[in-house]
């Protein structure tokens, strides 16, 4: 009970500071606090389902691009508030759709799959856009940045939650047995397929909604810019990095990848990638159980 | 269309596709085979290697193909120094399959971010391209382009020459023995470490080698390799991984959906053919289409 | 001996001393982003490097007339990863945090579309330049502008003209799903079928296509006097090869984007011959008489041709700039002013801007003719007559 609280206040409390902070720091590191929390509410969801369930999903684009997408073709329809919504409702439902086949596939061939469906979706739309002869779609009379700010970070703060309550609730622990040893998890009476679609579908429904908010936030959409497979590659990256176990490893990791290309960016424009690569590199080899290891090494 | 479909054109359209895709899957799957790594920086050592064909011919004004053993050794080269400074102690420490992908899809992730914009920062990502054996050989209604026939050439003897070694020679049948098992490998006394080296070698090599042979027909550039690496991962999912005469069947299979495939339906559906294909056969056959059992 | 010394040290310090006013200018920041990595990281270069060059001259020349004071000219920028929403956000800290003097464009319609917003919020004037898309229509004029006039609603018709007047009578289409590619699609059909032009076919494919064979295949049955392929770089290449392989025999050959690369002659030479274009700049037109020494120094310094739309659109839209500062100085509300109503010498001519978009320059068209590049439509503006098979 106690953890609980200190839980709810702890991402209260980083939450009203990201938001004031970026709303305080000007115009540039609002939006530089906007691309944060939107990497924690993205890499929080896809540790909801890969991290507790060793599936690995190299699609998690296709729940933002679902997400956008509805933004997109409703935004004069419907106020943007109940689109939001449903755009993670889209997204959440897609996921549930093609959640039983897709999961039977497992280990690297699932992140093969993952990522080849999410190729998939994106020629499909590309071929409905141009069948609908809109190649590009641009939206005037978005909402403002702050709002959109507080919008994402609500969001990042709903995910954190989320990833932390299911991974102590009962069904967490299912899905942890699962990626421990799925046959052996099936034998104790835990209904994996359920709970493997479930948490599938759950960990998409969040993306799909910072996808609908992202869209406000771009006012241009193309197919191929929302469905870039960099932004799978980006999460799993910054959840790796921040390593497995629990809700802290995704926010370590986003805030850390964001933190240091912001750094990397001022020092050397022309260079930053490079050391970023480097840097991923070294992390890779110095500290392979992610930051969230390195904190435990230091505790214990 | 009848009459198009059993052109001869489309054959050898097919076939040049086919090769290059195989030889591409080839290099991915000797190296996902024998260590489990998952070598998402596999197109831009094809980069790598078109480049230095590039430069091979824009500075000696000699043929690419001459120079393809070099390209070849810079492919190894960039192997052998990825294997011992980053995976050698990694694969020693003796970690779950699973550890090792998820750590390799990174590392090649921060070596592929790396590759790409050196090369872009030294030489620029503006596009590059020469002319080497563009003169059209036609026979009857078939015509063929001399830089393609070459490509053809080239994929199709070092596939052959791949199975060969894999097949008959005895370190052919180590790499293949520690694809399929293990611990068994170690068990029996094969030098694992050593088996790694060359596969990782010659996974690169086949890389590099591909990438000159595309920097004779396609534009050169930093960005290239992307869509080799998916295209690789593709063939080697559908062939069954670790299965290498699968990969080679996955990669032809993949040519005759892309040439064939696009003439009954149209252009438009090609990806969505491709990928469609590609998520039907996993959902049907989990394990690859091609993967009855592991046989090399 | 130890005079001597003494002397060139006095000379020297003196040197220096009358050196300082010049050196002790500050310098004036310009600030931009440029897709160095991601999808469009392949065509920013030819942006790019007309920038440096641009920039490499008037530090030469003892630097930017800033209304009277020469001041040198410092480049401040970063890499957009080809993100349009990421663009928007680095032109905000550009002007927030880096406190440049002055904006020039990223590279693309979608990031200039995201810059405008932003331009718009900081009364920032900026002079556009690789935007090209009817979209450009719907910013609200005052803060930036198009020097471009390759814009589909006037290419579609303006090809549609010179089909008719070669007497072409029947053509082939195949487009890039991508927008630039169906933008102009959109246009070109009815304008070709109001120019009583027979279209034979009109095929879409997609970005990553990675062999032509069975479109060109199609081509080829259909038998059309010209080929209109809306292609992007990557399959410009892909086009051009295969299309030279199976042996297209048409009169004439368009293509959207790519035969104004630089590698694309390289990858191509004679066999690129007699395939037309979009672009409205030449070295070849002797009205423009800064069109060709652009064009040379450009090859001394980068070792490649411009590329006729992008590099020379770049540069175009610098030259503007130049003359607007020189006249107005950095003041926004005054360099707006000047760059709304003034008229400019640049290496495409003379410009003028009514609104966002450039008055003076047509939509055109160039053909490869052996090593050059000429302009063969409209008639106001062409080097050189149209060739055809």
């Amino acid at each position: 009970m106690r953890n609980t609280l200190s839980i709810l206040c702890v991402t209260l409390a980083f939450g009203l500071a990201l938001y004031f902070g970026g709303i305080a720091a000007g115009p540039y590191w609002q939006l530089v606090a906007l691309n944060l929390a939107m990497w924690i509410a993205l890499t929080q969801s896809w540790s909801l389902f890969s991290g507790l369930t060793g599936y690995v999903s190299l699609g998690h684009v296709v729940a933002y691009g679902l997400g956008a997408y509805t933004m997109v073709i409703l935004f004069r329809e419907w106020p943007v508030w109940v689109l939001i919504p449903i755009g993670g409702a889209v997204a959440g439902l897609f996921a549930l759709i093609v959640a039983l086949p897709v999961l039977r596939v497992r280990g690297p061939y699932f992140v093969i799959l993952t990522f080849g469906l999410a190729e998939l979706v994106k020629f499909v739309l590309l071929a409905v856009e141009t069948a609908l002869g809109q190649s590009s779609r641009l939206m005037f009379g978005a909402p403002g940045a702050q709002t959109l700010l507080a919008w994402m970070v609500a969001l990042a703060a709903l995910a954190t939650l989320l990833r932390h309550f299911v991974g102590v609730s009962v069904f967490g622990r299912g899905l942890i047995a699962i990626r421990e040893d799925e046959t052996a998890a099936e034998t104790i009476g835990i209904p994996i397929s359920r709970y493997k679609a479930l948490a599938f579908a759950l960990s998409a429904v969040i993306p799909g909604m910072v996808g609908a908010v992202m869209a406000l936030r771009s006012t241009y959409f193309e197919v191929l810019q929302v469905f870039s497979p960099t932004i799978s590659f980006t999460i799993v990256t910054m959840a790796i990095i921040g390593g497995a176990g629990d809700a802290r490893g995704p926010v370590l990791g986003a805030l850390f990848l964001v933190a240091l290309s912001e750094i990397l960016r001022g020092v050397s424009p022309q260079l930053y990638l490079i050391f970023l690569g480097i840097s991923l590199i070294g992390f890779v080899l110095f500290a392979p159980n992610g930051l969230t290891g390195l904190l435990r090494r230091k505790t214990s | 269309m009848l009459d198009s479909l059993l052109s001869a054109q489309l054959l050898f359209a097919a076939a040049v596709l086919g090769s290059i895709y195989a030889l591409v899957g080839l290099g991915l799957n000797l190296v996902y085979g024998t260590m489990r790594l998952l070598n998402i920086a596999h197109g831009d050592i094809l980069m790598i290697g078109a480049f230095s064909a590039y430069w091979w011919f824009t500075l000696t004004g000699l043929s690419p193909l001459i120079a393809l053993p070099l390209v070849a050794a810079i492919g190894a080269g960039l192997g052998l120094a990825l294997y011992f400074g980053l995976f050698r102690r990694q694969l020693a420490q003796g970690l779950p399959p699973a550890a090792i992908e998820a750590r390799s899809l990174l590392l090649f992730f921060g070596v592929s971010v790396v590759l790409q914009n050196v090369v872009a920062f030294f030489f620029s990502s503006t596009p590059r391209a020469y002319r080497h054996l563009d003169e059209v050989v036609r026979i009857g209604d078939l015509a063929m382009t001399g830089n393609r026939i070459a490509a053809l050439v080239v994929a199709v003897t070092l596939l052959a020459g791949m199975l060969v070694f894999l097949n008959r020679s005895l370190f052919g049948i180590e790499i293949r023995a520690l694809i399929q098992h293990r611990e068994a490998a170690r068990v029996v006394g094969i030098n694992v470490d050593r088996v790694q080296m060359v596969a990782i070698a010659l996974g690169f090599a086949a890389a590099a080698i591909a990438g000159a042979l595309l920097s004779m027909t396609e534009q050169t550039s930093p960005f290239m390799g992307f869509r080799f690496t998916i295209a690789a991962f593709v063939v080697i999912i559908l062939g069954g991984l670790g299965n290498i005469r699968g990969g080679i069947i996955a990669g032809m299979l993949l040519a005759v959906i892309e040439i064939y495939a696009v003439t009954i339906f149209s252009a438009e559906a090609r990806s969505i053919l491709i990928y469609g294909a590609f998520v039907a056969a996993l959902l049907i056959r989990p394990q690859g289409l091609i993967g009855f059992g592991k046989r090399g | 001996m130890k005079r001597r010394h003494l002397l060139g040290l006095a000379a020297t310090a003196a040197m220096t001393l009358a050196a300082l006013p010049a050196a002790a200018a500050d310098p004036v920041r310009i600030g931009y982003t440029m897709a160095r990595t991601g999808l469009f990281a392949a065509a920013a270069p030819s942006q790019e490097q007309a920038y440096t060059l641009w920039q490499e001259q008037v530090n030469a020349r003892g630097g930017l007339n800033v209304a009277g004071e020469m001041r040198p000219v410092e480049f401040v920028s970063y890499d957009d990863e080809s993100d349009p929403a990421k663009s928007a956000q680095l032109y905000e800290r550009l002007i927030t945090s880096d406190n440049v003097d002055l904006l020039i464009a990223p590279w693309g319609t979608p990031h200039h579309l995201n810059l405008a917003g932003v331009a718009e919020t900081y009364g920032f004037p900026v002079v556009g330049n690789t935007a090209a898309s009817v979209a450009i229509r719907e910013v609200a004029p005052g803060n930036i502008w198009f020097p471009t006039s390759a814009i589909p609603d006037r290419i579609g018709p303006e090809l549609a003209a010179m089909l008719s007047e070669a007497g072409v009578g029947s053509v082939s289409i195949i487009a890039n799903v991508l927008p630039f590619g169906q933008e102009n699609l959109g246009f070109l059909t009815p304008a070709l079928e109001a120019a009583g032009i027979e279209i034979r076919m009109s095929e879409n494919y997609p970005p990553d296509i990675s062999d032509m064979t069975p479109l060109i295949t199609q081509i080829k049955a259909a038998g059309a006097d010209a080929v209109i392929a809306l292609t992007y770089p990557a399959d410009a290449f892909l086009y051009a090869g295969q299309a030279r392989e199976l042996g297209v025999e048409a009169k004439l050959q368009f293509m959207l984007i790519g035969p104004t690369i630089d590698a694309f002659h390289k990858a191509f030479g004679p066999a690129a011959d007699g395939i037309v274009t979009l672009a409205h700049w030449s070295p070849e037109q002797a009205a423009w008489p800064r069109a060709k020494p652009f064009f040379d120094a450009y090859v001394a310094r980068w070792g490649q041709a411009p590329d006729y739309l992008d590099s020379a659109l770049a540069y175009m839209s610098l030259e503007i700039l130049e003359q607007a500062v020189a006249k107005a100085g950095l003041d926004r509300d005054a360099l707006r002013e000047a760059i709304a109503t003034g008229t400019f010498d640049t290496i495409n001519g003379e410009v003028r801007f009514d609104g966002v978009q450039n008055a003076v320059t047509p939509t055109a068209f160039v053909q490869r003719q052996g090593d050059k590049m000429q302009l063969v439509w409209p008639a106001a503006i062409a080097t050189a007559p149209l060739t055809m098979r």
